[in-house]
């Protein structure tokens, strides 16, 4: 491929994942400008290293890698650090902690949410998912944005992150427990829950 | 879901089960067609967790239209300058 075509395709793949990276980006560094700066770096440093991309099918992985490469080594120390929840039950990586986890979700939770009285509620609760993904832990964080919001295969994510796919899968577990947690939770406190519900989900 | 409420055939799974390979069969990653089978015959004899499936579908809609961003329009542009100086 010559080098001006070379550039076209380079250029058109970048803008079909643009609004994908910068996401990821903003996810990461939770500011607008540092996010993208973190993207112009990662496209730069893309095309310097375009000949190792050996599947061009695999455009996008390759390229949220080394966006999250970029961030390790330059963002992150100076990232904003979240005030995360305090989740400490949470630092196993076992699979039957993690169910248990997920069996332990108040049922009153279940029933709150797909209530249709509770339409307002719902639409606040838009609003709040985004700081409820920002104050997930980190590896969390990344993980259910680029599989839940970008819509990349556990094998990509696992590609992106430098990690297994059984990680990826048991990250999007945890980070979607945490959610729905810290979300119960919020809800409780902004009042968008009738008294009915207030002790539930304390366990 | 393929349907076969009323087959005899497949091995019902017990909720437990069911909650662990849920969030692998929304993500698509539920690949094994037997496993697929076992996992939706449970949903179609489970309130319980039928319910929480439409929770956690519900759930991860809203993640996805609550997160999704547009780059804006100046680094747009900018990456065009950047690649086309590269």
């Amino acid at each position: 491929m010559v080098q001006e075509e070379a550039k076209a395709w380079f250029s058109r793949n970048v803008e079909g994942c643009l609004d994908g990276l910068y996401g990821v980006a903003n996810r990461l560094t939770r500011n607008g400008a540092d996010a993208e700066d973190l993207v112009a770096e990662a496209v730069a440093k893309a095309w310097a290293s375009l000949a190792t991309l050996q599947d061009r099918s695999r455009f996008k992985p390759w390229l949220f890698r080394i966006l999250n490469n970029c961030y390790i080594s330059d963002y992150r120390k100076k990232a904003v650090r979240p005030i995360h929840y305090g989740y400490d039950e949470l630092g196993s990586d076992d699979e039957e902690d993690l169910t248990e986890l997920l069996i332990r979700l108040p049922d009153d939770f279940l029933g709150w949410w797909g209530s249709p009285e509770h339409e307002l509620a719902n639409r606040l609760m838009a609003a709040d998912i985004v700081t409820a993904i920002e104050r997930l832990p980190e590896a969390f964080r990344v993980t259910v944005v680029l599989v839940n919001v970008e819509g990349l295969s556990y094998d990509e994510a696992a590609e992106v992150l430098g990690v297994p796919p059984g990680t990826v899968r048991s990250r999007m577990k945890r980070g979607r427990t945490l959610l729905q947690k810290a979300l119960w939770e919020h809800a409780r406190e902004a009042g968008l829950i009738g008294d009915e519900h207030r002790e539930a989900g304390t366990t | 879901m393929n349907g076969g409420s009323d087959n005899q055939n497949i091995d019902d799974i017990g909720c437990i089960e069911a909650i662990n390979d849920l969030y692998a069969y929304l993500d698509g990653e539920l690949t094994d067609p037997e496993t697929v089978a076992k996992f939706e015959h449970h949903l179609e004899h489970c309130a319980a967790c039928y319910s929480r499936i439409e929770l956690e579908t519900a759930l991860g809609r809203l993640i996805r239209d609550s997160a999704e961003e547009n780059a804006p329009v100046r680094l747009q542009q900018r990456l065009r300058k950047l690649i086309d100086d590269l």
